[in-house]
């Protein structure tokens, strides 16, 4: 499969693939209204030397979507040399076994950088290393300050659901208060990203 | 077959959106099995989960097993189930 121009053109803008949402247009909106971009991310992006395109595999379902997409999204406002067109991953799988996760995972988010000539210069996939390693460690705190809710391996179907409530209440509340953190982090590796392959 | 009815729960990453594959295995259920099931129990998770117990007896784990559960195979522990469990 190679990208073209009249690829490229059947893709959606990061603004039509969000008026396209079926669902999570809410969360999508909030999560995109609390990213702060790095003054170095700015730096970064106002500062490369050619245009850029980025291709994005996405779907309006996945939650590494609708958290990171939003990060791309608040760059790209920044910086209109960056064009960015949104291909939904199922109806493209052609294009997700190019960018498989660990070459066989269907991970999303996917961006691909490439340059005006469609020459792909790197690409970026689902969420940092850094924000799956640190949601592992609150995961064994959390379960570690709560003995209730038995092993992390353990069946949550097996818990009683006021146990397994609580639970996921911790979760949830472990995914918000890191967000800060993981949008950092995602800023960090596009910046690194770009920095690498716009000279 | 008329067992003792069996709960069957499902639990699914809602995050990775396995709501089809969770909606899927129901309805399979339900047309099945109809009132020799006494509930179904649907769990949005997150992590990957796709998990599904028969009367507490986990009979597949994407994290154990790989995948999506082949519909026949949890038939199949239901039915055992059932066959376990006659009514007296």
């Amino acid at each position: 499969m190679t990208l073209d121009r009249a690829r490229w053109d059947k893709g959606l803008t990061y603004d039509e693939f969000k008026a396209a949402m079926t669902r999570n247009q809410e969360r999508f909106a909030e999560n995109e209204r609390r990213v702060v971009l790095d003054p170095e991310t700015v730096r970064t992006f106002k500062g490369l030397p050619q245009p850029l395109r980025v291709l994005v595999l996405a779907e309006d379902w996945c939650g590494d979507v609708i958290a990171n997409l939003p990060v791309l999204g608040r760059i790209l406002k920044e910086q209109p040399a960056l064009e960015a067109r949104v291909f939904l991953r199922d109806q493209n799988l052609d294009l997700m076994e190019r960018w498989l996760n660990q070459g066989k995972y269907q991970s999303i988010p996917v961006f691909v950088f490439f340059g005006q000539d469609f020459k792909e210069l790197g690409h970026w996939i689902e969420r940092p290393a850094s924000v799956t390693e640190r949601r592992a460690q609150e995961r064994k705190r959390i379960f570690a300050a709560h003995p209730e809710f038995g092993s992390p391996d353990a069946p949550v179907d097996q818990l009683p659901e006021d146990v397994r409530t609580r639970l996921q209440a911790e979760l949830q509340k472990m995914r918000d208060d890191m967000v800060p953190f993981a949008n950092a982090e995602v800023q960090r590796e596009l910046r690194e990203l770009v920095s690498k392959v716009a000279v | 077959m008329t067992g003792t009815p069996v709960k069957v729960k499902i639990t699914y990453c809602a995050e990775c959106g396995y709501e089809p594959q969770a909606l899927d295995l129901t309805k399979a259920l339900m047309y099945e099995f109809g009132a020799q099931l006494s509930a179904i129990e649907l769990i949005p998770w997150e992590s990957g989960t796709f998990d599904v117990s028969v009367d507490g007896s986990l009979v597949h784990s994407m994290k154990r097993d790989g995948g999506f559960p082949e519909h026949a195979a949890v038939n199949s522990a239901v039915r055992a189930r059932l066959a376990r469990t006659p009514t007296v």
